[in-house]
């Protein structure tokens, strides 16, 4: 590289060259009319080429995501899989990581060059450990927040001196974490998966009290502005909000200049303050004041706080007033919103309770196309919000459509979160769209999407079979039916009966090419979902039973696919379990059966039939009748079926 | 051997003891039977391993693998962009690429191995992501750091016209532990000679002083610098190795001036005593103050080539003409 950027002096190094070896002999100099113009280098980060390879790349919907290995026997097919796998990976990455730190002298050799800091072994400290301030800074550099107070500890017992400004960096980090070691950066399929239990946790006062944070507070002397900032930041992300707030006006009135992050971070946490909204409201328009009064200017975030509070308002429409109010004055001092300004926007403007709202057409038509990066913890919460208002406020799937758009512009998508909020999000949109979305339009995008990016959740499942029951779209019941197997949804109740009600209601027809098939597709469907309760597998539980009309549909199905001999067998195990099973078959199936065993002349099994419909009080009349015309009966039969029916009936 | 063995053993388990007794004296007598059966039903017990084996079959349970799913090649539309399904180089794998392969050694008329699980297939390097319209993708992406052609640089004459020099390194990219090769450091510089201008002493300097890095068949000069640990510094060196060179060319030492005869470089008619020689020749008999004959410029040539590119039947047969012209001998 070196080299190429040297090319233009290259050329006048060398013509100077050739110059002087021309003067020397005082021939004619180079003729210089034809001038060269070589065109500057394009500046490039060591990144760029990578990057414009990769953008040539595009998204294969039959691939799993890349993480998973590209097999099929590896390749996880139900959600519980895909955190499973994935997890997985990463505890043997954990585990990797576990021996090197516990062997740590047999991984001394450093071949990398330029050496990896992140391969050489942590350094463990003790009571002897020798410590000066410059562990110290590294350590709160390299955010190790147990190594950074053990050597701060260390440090103090060794009466070593420690500058006020390493202490409030130290102040600094620990506020920042709560004095609690993070999660490492490098377990990225951890964060991906955990942040459904996070969510559970929010809104608790989670600030550990008198620790350590506010000792060191107290050692900083004298006080400054970015002790107390550090301090009430820490408090106010933790949700200790009295005493934040307490601690900012003790700063506001010993005449510390503080910054607008911390005025923030109060105004996020006034709604723990104060009781109702108008309180509320005055408390923030009064930081807003104090704030003005600093000479401070507000940003983003502080937008964003401003709506936040006003999101927990209970009044709909002094909320909407403050909320317009708000985003007005801060268009004014040209704050541009971010995706976390309309979620909030969108939790405002549509509650469940509230009137209908079209915000969202509105704010749609602002970002539209336009890509985003992430600028506020809330911005992930946007993709997954607008779908739930479009499902379930608007039920509009031509919004859904645009959102999905805006989804996919540019690295848009990695502001979609984690996998929680990524199955909220597609959740949202396939029952939008299988409630709105004919169903050839739908299934095309199932088929881009479904099972790699997203797995329908058994809810899903059903309203798509919903979807398909009332299309009659009994064509793909074969395609759905492998997946709800693949999925593990089987065992629900709710899935199989629909299903069967579905394949019972919709015979094929034979006129339609695309049905040619269907009768042998729907006897296999039939026979997997029998043998599936029947004899369920070794490890899962017996959790599906039969009932009468489920097995009574089993039943009709093989008979119509003409699979005679399974039949039978279906019907000998209702014949058995009478007992076990709730409810008996309709009559219709039955029907269907005893004409079946007609057809392959079967008197005994038709017989046997007859019993069981009389043993359970249905009307024998017409299938008696039916047996009677049907076969030519021996004696032995016909006894039999006098002795069912009465005698009266034979004689007619 | 083996075989009446085997018969025997079977026998042994069937008769009654005293059969059993006859046969192991017999093949006592016989020890290039080879196995010895030493038990007696009195005696041994017999562990019998078949029985134990198969309750401990029936123990274990039958485990069942998992559904897998069917190869998602059979998902893949016909219009697919086969690049974003191969982005870049792996190794075969029968599950995603749509095509019917065989590759593998088989007997005589039978078809080769289908895809799946075969190892041939696995072991070679695919291009499977260097399709040509992978490849237009790419340069239309990389096109954005492009400049275009230098003006003024059209044609080959001119652009070696203004970059007589050329100077050659190499990046090396590869999967180790360290980023640097220390073969990266090297820099190569050429230069043809017709390039300088030298005058007949420089340029028998400088090519002295080049020694073997001067190619007289291509007339190119090369100079490898690699003794300096970065390559800016070899460059640096090896562009003053030329410019040093050049210019000490140029200077005449005193010591240069005792260049003897034995010194030189090559041959030259005009300094030799074969010059004298031959004039003497040609002069024999001539009165002194006369005009001298000269030696013609054919016969001066011969010479020299004849001691400058040694002997050989041309140079040889050449040499004969001209000394005969000389001479005035016919050659009959």
């Amino acid at each position: 590289m070196y080299l190429t950027r040297r090319l233009p002096r290259l050329c006048t190094g060398t013509s100077q060259l050739l110059a002087t070896s021309c003067g020397r002999f005082n021939s004619k100099v180079a003729a210089s009319e034809d001038r060269i113009e070589i065109p500057n280098r394009v500046q490039r980060s060591p990144t760029d080429i990578l990057n414009a390879l990769a953008s040539t790349v595009g998204r294969d919907p039959t691939a799993p995501h890349y993480k998973y290995h590209d097999d099929p026997y590896l390749i996880p097919m139900s959600n519980v899989g895909k955190r499973t796998f994935a997890m997985a990976q990463e505890a043997g990455r954990k585990a990797a990581k576990f021996i090197k730190e516990e062997h740590r002298d047999l991984f001394k050799h450093q071949e990398a060059q330029p050496s990896i800091e992140a391969f050489a072994p942590q350094m463990v400290f003790t009571e002897e450990s020798d410590v000066n301030a410059d562990t110290l800074q590294n350590l709160i550099r390299h955010s190790q927040i147990t190594d950074a107070i053990t050597v701060y500890n260390l440090m103090k017992q060794k009466g070593i001196e420690i500058t006020n400004d390493t202490k409030q960096q130290l102040l600094e980090l620990i506020c920042f974490y709560n004095n609690e070691e993070p999660l490492p950066e490098e377990w990225i399929e951890e964060r991906w998966f955990k942040a459904n239990a996070d969510a559970r946790e929010r809104n608790r006062k989670t600030w550990k009290d008198g620790e350590l944070a506010e000792q060191l507070f107290g050692e900083i002397e004298p006080k400054t502005a970015q002790s107390y900032a550090a301090l009430i930041r820490g408090m106010s992300k933790y949700f200790q909000a009295e005493r934040a707030y307490a601690l900012l006006q003790e700063a506001t009135e010993k005449q510390f200049e503080l910054d607008t992050q911390t005025f923030n971070a109060v105004i996020s946490v006034s709604n723990f303050l104060k009781e109702t909204a108008d309180q509320r409201w005055e408390l923030c328009r009064d930081l807003l004041q104090q704030m003005a009064h600093q000479h401070l200017r507000p940003n983003l975030s502080t937008l964003n706080a401003l709506l936040e509070v006003v999101s927990t308002f209970g009044n709909f429409k002094f909320a909407r007033s403050s909320a317009l109010k708000v985003l007005a004055e801060f268009k004014q001092l040209e704050i541009e919103p971010s995706l976390g300004t309309y979620y909030y926007l969108l939790i405002i403007f549509c509650r469940e309770r509230g009137p209908v709202s079209h915000i969202i057409v509105d704010i749609l038509n602002e970002i539209k196309g336009r890509e985003f990066t992430i600028q506020h913890p809330k911005d992930t919460y946007f993709f997954a919000t607008a779908m739930d208002v479009c499902r379930n406020h608007l039920h509009d799937k031509s919004l859904a459509k645009k959102i999905d758009e805006l989804l996919h512009t540019g690295n848009n998508y990695d502001l979609i979160g984690d996998t929680y909020k990524e199955s909220v999000y597609y959740r949202h949109y396939f029952a939008l769209l299988c409630q709105t979305e004919p169903i050839d339009e739908f299934m095309k995008i199932y088929d881009l999407l479904v099972p790699n990016v997203y797995i329908p959740e058994p809810g899903i499942m059903e309203e798509i079979l919903k979807a398909v029951e009332m299309n009659g779209a009994v064509e793909l019941m074969p395609r759905l039916w492998s997946d709800m197997v693949i999925f593990d949804h089987i065992s629900r109740e709710s899935l199989v009966t629909r299903t069967l009600q579905i394949l019972v209601d919709n015979p094929a027809h034979e006129d339609i090419p695309s049905h040619q098939s269907i009768p042998d597709q729907v006897g296999k469907i039939a026979l997997d979902i029998y043998k599936k309760i029947a004899e369920p597998e070794g490890r899962r539980p017996k959790d599906l039973q039969f009932t009468g009309k489920m097995i009574g549909d089993i039943l009709m199905l093989l008979v119509r696919s003409g699979d005679f001999e399974k039949a039978s067998e279906v019907f000998t195990h209702i014949d058995k379990n009478q007992h076990r099973i709730p409810g008996t078959p309709s009559e219709k199936c039955l029907q269907e059966y005893v004409d079946s065993c007609i057809e392959n002349k079967a008197p005994t099994k038709a017989l046997t039939c007859l019993q069981y419909v009389v043993e359970n009080n249905m009307d024998s009349q017409p299938m008696a009748e039916r047996i009677n015309a049907g076969f030519t009966l021996n004696e032995v039969h016909l006894s039999k079926l006098k002795s069912l029916v009465g005698e009266n009936f034979v004689s007619k | 051997m083996a075989s009446l063995t085997r018969l025997l053993e079977r026998n042994l388990r069937n008769s009654s003891t005293a059969a059993g007794r006859r046969l192991y004296s017999q093949t006592q007598e016989e020890p290039a039977a080879g196995t010895k059966h030493e038990f007696d039903d009195e005696e041994f017990r017999v562990l019998n391993l078949r029985a134990a084996k198969q309750t401990d079959q029936q123990k274990r349970r039958v485990f069942k693998k998992e559904a897998a799913l069917p190869p998602r090649h059979l998902k893949m539309a016909t219009d697919q962009d086969w690049t974003a399904v191969w982005p870049g180089p792996r190794t075969f794998q029968p599950s995603s690429v749509p095509l019917p392969l065989r590759q593998g050694y088989t007997e005589k008329g039978a078809a080769p191995p289908s895809k799946f699980v075969n190892a041939e297939l696995m072991k070679i390097p695919n291009f499977l992501h260097l399709t040509p319209p992978a490849i237009r993708q790419q340069c239309e992406a990389l096109k954005k750091f492009c400049t275009p052609w230098p003006k003024g640089l059209e044609s080959v004459e001119k652009w070696e016209k203004h970059f007589p020099i050329e100077v050659k390194s190499t990046d090396y990219c590869h999967a180790l532990p360290t980023i640097r090769n220390p073969d990266a450091r090297r820099v190569t510089l050429n230069i043809k000679l017709s390039d300088l201008k030298f005058d007949a002493h420089a340029k028998d300097k400088f090519l002295r002083l080049v020694g073997d890095r001067y190619n007289p068949n291509t007339g190119i000069l090369t100079i490898v610098a690699d003794r300096c640990p970065l390559r800016k510094q070899n460059y640096d060196y090896a562009m003053y190795l030329l410019t040093a060179c050049y210019h000490e060319s140029f200077v005449t030492e005193p010591w240069e001036q005792n260049k003897s005869e034995a010194d030189m470089e090559y041959y030259s008619f005009e300094r030799n005593k074969s010059k004298q020689t031959a004039e003497a020749i040609i002069n024999w008999g001539i009165p002194t103050d006369a005009a001298k004959l000269e030696v013609s410029q054919d016969f001066a040539q011969t010479v020299e080539l004849l001691i400058n590119e040694g002997e050989n039947e041309y140079n040889l047969g050449r040499y004969k003409e001209e000394v005969l012209k000389l001479l005035s001998v016919r050659n009959e």
